[in-house]
């Protein structure tokens, strides 16, 4: 009999640690990550057609959230809102709010050179400046004066292109057109381009619609190697890629957010018809 | 099951695998009631009957296996279907295992088939049989209907199982205790009524199965655990 | 002159009616080819190996081109055989007379046959204008049946061939293929065959005057004397003075339409609102539409003497004539050239490229400096270089605004002149053919080739060596 409850006892003690750690572990994940950029309320208007309604979505620090949906269905649309490259289309209208770290970007007092800086673009064609791979990467840091001189510039341009995992292939013709590289080499080299800025969030727009699956899988190692210092949203059509790579998932659907949710829980069992709909090909 | 896919072959895989599961579920039924019967008839005929038949099961799971991960590979399936396929490869399993537990009991009925059996032990178990028969076939309608509520029944319902589980286990002690003779024959059926708990167990798991497959997450309360055998001090105390 | 456009008229006149013809028998055979084809067409459907339009097509080619190749070839080989026979005819007449006469007398014929007045009949000329029309008259009729021999010869074949296997498709685009090569042989072998006669001709000029003074002379005076005996001062040739001229009005030029073209070039394609640059671009087009002549008075009567105060208010001597006002008008003139091939080479950057860098934080400025422009600069340079042969070539402004002195200076407040306006000065008026002067515009046509070549080469070339795959 003794040795029963011994037994017993035991187990249940065992229980109560792993509950214990449970609860530990999942309120670290949801302490460490504060919210880095939120919408509130966006809605997108071009010229009379609305193309985003009431969109609120929060973008947790040092994560990667990706953004899903059929095309057309706006994910593009707000992407180019957090960094407000939707001001470079004349009929392009926003409404709501748009917060970095609590600071509205829409404010007009805000420095939208100064925006774009610190939420960095990479776009779904690889679009290298015909220059030199070194002065692509180069580029945003003389802009912004981040270097002092030429040999920290030097080890910038070498620590960013190192981070896209180009170095190794470039660092013998720096010099060389960066127009001249591959196409996964060349989206590479936009992503370093984007690094050396030293921005807080990477947006990137269907980075790998383009590439082969070993330059895609080199783009997601780098997506989650970035992450450790980095906010990042990914607009992808793929949803292998979105399972992949992201920690948080949000459904677009005729420009609005349907559902958005911890990506494993999106992708194993989401909560609304649509999403499911969408993400096991069964649409229409 | 919402809209159909618009690749219109997956639904077809889908519903395919669905249709194998039906049959090896029906498959399995048959053999856990003819193994049944060729215990309480101590018909050796039938017995080696289920013996093969079990060969059937274990091929349906190899396909249906196969078929599962052919198309995770080439369908990348996420949410419901992948859900679906998985559990699939985890129910095709249990059924297995089921299988192999009637075959097991038909194997018994070869060695023990010449004794006589207690007729109020044999009522014991058959009521234990039939239980765990009804469940199974409960539990197949649950998956076949995505049913969570009839799931749930059969979850809940494993305990009676092993209610009865437990007094046969004392019922088998007794005779065993009265008669050293008794011993063989009593071993082999106390193994057959562990097999009909164990089917239970089985059972139960494909109802997690079922509930997880439509619901999403698993089963959140306690599950009643009923098999006390266990714990049971044999008393010798009582013979005195 | 008055002879050769009477004689081409004729010739006209001559084709239209068997051209006519040939024309209506091919749209006859089209017709017909079309509802055989279709018929069979409708019976064996896809087994058909082309579809009655290529059969119709190929039939009323194979009427028409055959047919047009002899008429063509007829109006040309035609006059001729009839100078030829007439020659010959006439030999004994003919020995007994210069060549000018006999060259004359040939003339008159033709003119007195074509229903011309003549200078000058005699009863020889009467005599073979009758014999050329007896001629004429056979022509005609060879004409005729040739014409209408080749077009039924050939629309028979054709007709015959035409069956459900016929790959009337590929003839057909065989046709086309050889018609298209022809016209672009065409082009090429007029390019080359004014190449050719700017040389020769300009070898005749070095042969009077060598190339050593030609080009590296300091001294431009063309005024020979212009009947060979008359007493006059010999012209001195050298063209130096001319291309110094040339270049200092295009450098004005392109200082002004440079920069004012690729800004407002830059202005439109990217900072301008839709609105305004639909407005502004044409507007910019309508100068380039602006007769050169008017800029030429605008240049002279305005600008010129605008200068001329300003200089002298301020004390300078400036000739009433200076390249300053020459340059300035033509720098004006070819501001639209600039901004509008600019505008094409800025707009043809994608957007991409800009998104990359205002992605990147950049403002405009920096954006158009530092992306759009070096990506444009292969396509910048060319426009410009396009604009320098504009301006090298342009001669209406120049003659109105700059003067006709051939000064060798590089004080733009001077009059100067160019190679162009030296051109047309030289061969203005009544000319002997081959005295040194008429033959020195030939020497300038070819320098002047020659500069531009070289431009145009140099702006091929670093379009080549700077060009970016941007896909
Ligand atoms: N520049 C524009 N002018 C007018 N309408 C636009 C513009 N850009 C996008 N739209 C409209 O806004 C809607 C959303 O477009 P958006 O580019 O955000 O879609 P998306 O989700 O990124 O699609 P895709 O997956 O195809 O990239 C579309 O209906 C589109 O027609
Ligand atoms: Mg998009």
């Amino acid at each position: 009999m003794e040795v029963q409850s011994a037994v017993k006892d035991k187990v249940e003690q065992d229980k109560a640690m792993a509950l214990k750690e449970e609860t530990a572990k999942t309120a670290a994940n949801t302490a460490a990550k504060t919210v880095k950029m939120s919408g509130k309320d966006v809605c997108v208007y071009y010229g009379e057609k609305q193309a985003l309604f009431d969109v609120n979505l929060d973008i947790l620090e040092n994560s990667v959230t990706s953004l899903i949906g059929p095309s057309g269905c706006g994910k593009s649309t707000f992407l180019r809102c957090l960094n407000r490259m939707n001001d470079v289309i004349d009929i392009c209208r926003v409404t709501g709010e748009i917060t970095l770290e609590g600071d509205d970007i829409y404010d007009p007092s805000l420095d939208v050179v100064e925006l774009r800086a610190r939420v960095g673009m990479v776009f779904q064609k690889p679009n290298p400046f015909p220059k030199s791979i070194y002065d692509n990467v180069a580029y945003g840091p003389r802009i912004h004066g981040i270097t002092a001189d030429r040999t920290e510039l030097d080890e910038l341009v070498e620590s960013s292109l190192q981070k896209a995992g180009l170095w190794n292939e470039v660092k013998d013709r720096v010099a060389e057109s960066g127009t001249g590289l591959s196409g996964g080499q060349q989206q590479r080299l936009c992503i370093a381009r984007a690094i050396a800025t030293k921005p807080d969030v990477i947006l990137m727009d269907e980075p790998c619609s383009a590439l082969d699956p070993i330059a895609t899988a080199t783009i997601e190692e780098l997506i989650d190697e970035l992450r450790a210092n980095y906010t990042i949203v990914i607009v992808t059509h793929s949803m292998q890629q979105a399972a992949r790579v992201s920690q948080r998932t949000a459904f677009f659907h005729l420009g609005k957010i349907i559902e958005e949710g911890e990506t494993t829980q999106i992708f194993t069992n989401p909560q609304d018809e649509k999403t499911q709909d969408y993400i096991t090909g069964r649409f229409g | 099951m919402s809209t159909e896919h618009i690749v219109t072959s997956y639904e077809d895989e889908l519903a395919s695998l669905d249709n194998k599961i039906a049959q090896m579920g029906g498959l399995t039924e048959h053999l856990i009631a003819d193994a049944f019967d060729a215990l309480s008839k101590r018909d050796a005929e039938l017995a080696v009957k289920v013996i093969s038949d079990d060969d059937k099961i274990d091929q349906f799971e190899l396909d249906i296996e196969e078929q599962a991960i052919a198309m995770i590979a080439r369908r990348q399936p996420m949410a419901l279907d992948l859900r679906q396929i998985m559990v699939a490869i985890k129910i095709t399993s249990d059924l297995e295992r089921i299988g192999d537990l009637g075959k097991n009991m038909a194997k018994r009925v070869l060695s023990i088939h010449s004794e006589r059996h207690p007729a109020q032990l044999m009522h014991g178990m058959r009521s234990m049989q039939e239980l765990a028969l009804g469940q199974l076939k409960d539990v197949l309608d649950s998956y076949a209907e995505r049913n969570t509520n009839k799931a749930l029944a059969v979850w809940r319902g494993d305990e009676e199982i092993d209610a009865i589980y437990n007094s046969l286990f004392r019922e088998l002690l007794t005779y065993m205790m009265e008669d050293p003779r008794n011993i063989g024959l009593c071993t082999h059926l106390l193994f057959c009524a562990k097999n009909l708990e164990r089917i239970g167990d089985h059972t139960t798991n494909i109802a997690e199965n079922v509930h997880y497959l439509v619901l999403g997450n698993p089963i959140q309360e306690e599950r009643p655990k009923g098999d006390k055998t266990s714990q049971m001090l044999v008393n010798h105390d009582d013979q005195d | 002159m008055q002879l050769l456009t009477d004689f081409f008229s004729g010739l006209l006149g001559l084709i239209i009616s068997p051209l006519g013809v040939i024309l209506l028998l091919s749209a006859l055979a089209y017709y017909f080819a079309l509802k055989k084809s279709s018929g069979f067409y409708a019976e064996h459907g896809r087994e058909v190996h082309s579809l009655p339009f290529y059969n119709a097509s190929y039939v009323a080619l194979s009427i028409f081109l055959p047919a047009a190749v002899f008429l063509l070839i007829f109006s040309i080989v035609a006059p001729m055989v009839y100078q030829s026979m007439v020659e010959t005819t006439y030999q004994n007449h003919l020995q007994s007379l210069t060549d000018f006469q006999q060259s004359n007398f040939i003339n008159n014929v033709f003119a007195l046959t074509t229903g011309n007045i003549t200078s000058k009949s005699s009863e020889m000329i009467t005599e073979a204008s009758q014999y050329l029309t007896s001629l004429m008259n056979v022509g005609q009729y060879v004409r005729w049946f040739g014409t209408i021999g080749f077009a039924a010869i050939f629309g028979f074949l054709a007709y015959r061939a035409v069956n459900p296997r016929l790959r009337a498709r590929n003839r057909v685009e065989i046709i086309i293929k050889t018609l298209l090569i022809i016209c672009s042989i065409i082009a090429i072998l007029t390019t080359i065959g004014i190449v050719l006669s700017l040389v020769f001709e300009s070898l005749r000029f070095f042969q009077k005057v060598p190339i050593t003074e030609f080009l590296f002379g300091m001294h431009w005076s063309p005024q020979t004397s212009i009947r060979p005996g008359q007493v006059s001062a010999e012209g001195s040739f050298a063209a130096l003075p001319l291309i110094a001229g040339t270049m200092l009005i295009t450098f004005i030029a392109m200082l002004v339409a440079g920069p004012i073209g690729l800004m407002s070039a830059i202005y439109l394609s990217d900072y301008a609102s839709p609105k305004f640059r639909s407005i502004a671009k044409p507007v910019l087009e309508i100068l380039a539409g602006i007769p050169t002549v008017v800029y030429g008075f605008f240049a002279a009567l305005t600008v010129a003497p605008l200068i001329r105060g300003w200089g002298e208010s301020i004390g300078l001597s400036v000739s009433s004539e200076s390249a300053l006002a020459a340059g300035l008008v033509m720098g004006i003139m070819i501001i639209p050239l600039v901004s509008s091939l600019s505008d094409d080479v800025i707009n043809s950057v994608p957007q991409a490229m800009r998104d990359g860098s205002y992605g990147l934080g950049a403002t405009k400025s920096e954006t158009i400096r530092q992306v759009v422009l070096p990506a444009a600069l292969p396509g910048i340079v060319s426009a410009m270089l396009l604009a320098v042969s504009r301006a090298i070539g342009e001669t209406m402004i120049v003659v109105m605004a700059a003067g006709l002195a051939a000064n060798l200076t590089i004080n733009p407040l001077e009059a100067v002149t160019t190679v162009t306006v030296q051109i047309v000065t030289l061969l203005v008026g009544d000319q002997e053919f081959d005295s040194a002067k008429t033959l020195a515009a030939f020497a300038l046509g070819l320098l002047l080739f020659v500069i531009t070549l070289t431009l145009n080469v140099i702006a091929l070339r670093v379009v080549q060596k700077y060009r970016e795959q941007y896909e």
